[in-house]
């Protein structure tokens, strides 16, 4: 299923409605991705080689999800926005869970805990290694390549995360509650997919009238 | 006595003080406990390969060594709530039955305090390298001299003199003395890594000082399940985490190693013990760690003067060179105390020296592949160089 995240990711395919759409209202499009999921924490490696149990680690939340257009509109695939983003290590964790990015993103990766970390990735997509660094330091790694992107520390084998990067910037990750906002989308029909922990859990076909405004679609993924 | 006694007994309060005080200090993040049942499972499945190793350098025991040798360990916790884990590892080398190498009981008194009791067939509290012996732990793929070559003295047998002794120098894989047991059989490491002890430890705080205090019925280079001879060895480490990156520990260990089936021939039947010292020194920062250990041994044995002095040092180094791939290497050193036999002063077994180098591309996150040459020269024993090409393909869950 990551395969075709990556596949989906890079073969976006053009809508139709070409120039036209400058001329029209834009919208935004906004729902609730209910997960009923078991997602339980990963759990950690059995300590069995320590003196005592290993420092307690905060939980990351597998239930936050993606969703973005797998059909993205025309001239989506030329903004030469160049944002940063940063993805925290925080109590032996990274904080968010997920991150989605659109391609360019220069993604920091702040240190702040009480421990060295090693951030690295042997993604495809973008394969890095920042060594190990202290608490208040940061290292920054740009990603120029739409893909997946999985996160890990050398040192805490428990710690890991997503980075998705996309080519188009028609995306938004849910928030604590499940709800997401993708705004700015011109009128046109699209797929709308819900990645969450790992996987294309659900895809959608949505349709953005000439008036614009605002269009609802909620997910349930199970 | 009556003095000595009030010493002891104050000695003891003055480390439960101590214990007691780096507990309290030592608070861990305010995250809430998780308080549910929970079984974690995990497992290492290791397979190396090397040519034969004519001068027995890297034999772990009589049968096995630790260049040709096929490893699957399965690592299971059962946790019940934050105070209470059941730790256990079962072994299977080169395909034989299974066996528990770990078995104990964790418990945690108070759950935000870094502080923790372990009872059963425990890690060792001595030194750093036998808690990270584990395939991914290792850059290398050999075993520093000092946690794995096999000197000439035996738990169970020791030899009518010096000469005697003098005779097995360099021949730690297979000894034979006259006093005790006749078999022909393997001596013992200065401290022992593959296999652990059985008893009760203690460790309080974290960062920035750990202190794990010991009791149990082996010795460092003998681990034991049961006890052999009704002394209990004790070891102790202290571990200074400076600032982040930089880790020093000190460690110190005593305990008995001769069975009593060999005490009891000797007049008198005196304990004959194992004492160690240890320093070790972690440093990492980027791309680079470097660990260094320094270890002074000695065991006393009966019928020559003096104990039987060791020291091993290690210094290895890894560089993480870009993603997946590492490159490491380490110069390890084992050196033995003088005695003085019929043909003069010696030193009891043959002094070794040992470099490796190698090279890890990780597959995968949890697939690596190891390349290494090692080299080790020897003063003594029928093999006294050899340089040895090895491979390894681990993979851990």
């Amino acid at each position: 299923m990551v395969l075709s995240l990556c596949a989906s990711l890079s073969l976006l395919l053009v809508a139709a409605q070409a120039a036209q759409g400058e001329a029209r209202s834009l919208a935004s499009i906004r729902g609730v991705v209910e997960v009923r999921l078991d997602l339980p924490p990963k759990a950690p490696r059995p300590s069995v080689n320590e003196i005592g149990a290993p420092a307690r680690h905060d939980v990351p939340d597998r239930r936050r999800s993606v969703v973005y257009f797998e059909t993205a509109p025309q001239g989506a695939f030329e903004d030469h926005e160049r944002p940063r983003a940063a993805l925290d290590q925080k109590n032996e964790s990274f904080v968010p869970y997920v991150l989605p990015v659109i391609s360019g993103t220069t993604v920091d990766f702040p240190n702040r805990d009480r421990t060295f970390h090693n951030v690295f990735s042997l993604s495809k997509a973008q394969p890095f290694d920042l060594g190990r660094y202290a608490a208040g330091r940061f290292k920054s790694v740009r990603f120029d390549h739409a893909g997946v992107v999985r996160v890990f520390c050398d040192i805490h084998s428990h710690m890991n995360a997503f980075i998705l990067v996309f080519a188009h910037r028609f995306f938004a990750a849910t928030d604590a509650s499940g709800t997401f906002r993708i705004d700015n989308v011109p009128p046109g029909t699209y797929n709308l997919a819900v990645w969450t922990d790992g996987r294309v859990r659900a895809v959608r076909a949505v349709r953005v009238g000439d008036e614009g405004g605002i269009v609802t679609q909620d997910f349930v993924v199970e | 006595m009556h003095s000595a006694g009030r010493t002891v007994r104050r000695l003891g309060w003055g480390l439960a003080a101590c214990m007691f005080g780096l507990a309290a200090r030592a608070e861990e993040p305010a995250i809430p406990p998780d308080d549910g049942m929970k079984l974690l499972v995990g497992g290492d499945v290791s397979g190396t390969l090397a040519p034969e190793d004519r001068g027995f350098f890297n034999d772990v025991d009589y049968q096995r060594n630790a260049l040709r040798l096929f490893r699957a360990s399965l690592l299971a916790e059962l946790r019940g709530g934050s105070h209470v884990a059941l730790l256990g590892e079962l072994r299977s080398e080169n395909l034989d039955a299974p066996r528990a190498y770990a078995l104990y009981l964790r418990v945690r008194p108070l759950p935000r305090r870094a502080f923790d009791v372990q009872i059963g067939r425990i890690p060792p509290v001595f030194g750093a390298f036998a808690r990270r012996r584990y395939g991914q732990d290792n850059p290398l793929i050999g075993t520093p001299l000092g946690y794995q070559y096999l000197t000439t003295v035996r738990p169970d047998a020791v030899p009518g003199n010096a000469d005697e002794m003098l005779a097995q120098r360099g021949g730690g894989w297979l000894t034979r003395y006259s006093v005790g047991s006749a078999a022909n059989d393997a001596g013992l490491p200065v401290v022992e890594s593959m296999r652990w002890d059985t008893g009760i430890e203690v460790r309080v705080g974290k960062t920035p000082i750990e202190w794990s205090v010991a009791v149990t019925q082996g010795s460092l280079g003998n681990p034991r399940l049961s006890d052999d001879n009704d002394g209990k060895q004790i070891s102790t480490r202290l571990a200074w985490h400076f600032v982040p990156g930089l880790k020093v520990g000190g460690s110190f260990a005593r305990g008995q190693y001769l069975d009593d089936a060999v005490r009891r021939l000797l007049n008198p039947p005196a304990p004959f013990r194992q004492q160690a010292f240890g320093l070790d020194v972690e440093y990492s920062w980027a791309r680079f760690v470097v660990r260094g250990e320094a270890i002074v041994s000695d065991w006393q044995i009966p019928a020559i003067d003096g104990p039987l002095a060791v020291a091993a040092v290690f210094l290895e180094g890894r560089y993480r060179a870009a993603p997946g791939l590492q490159v490491a290497a380490r110069v390890d050193r084992l050196d033995f105390g003088r005695i003085t036999g019929s043909g003069g002063s010696q030193t009891w077994d043959a002094p070794l020296m040992r470099i490796e180098a190698a090279l890890g591309y990780a597959l995968r996150r949890q697939v690596q592949l190891k390349a290494a040459y090692q080299h080790n020269w020897r003063d003594g024993g029928f093999v006294h160089s050899q340089g040895l090409v090895a491979g390894q393909i681990l993979v851990w869950f």
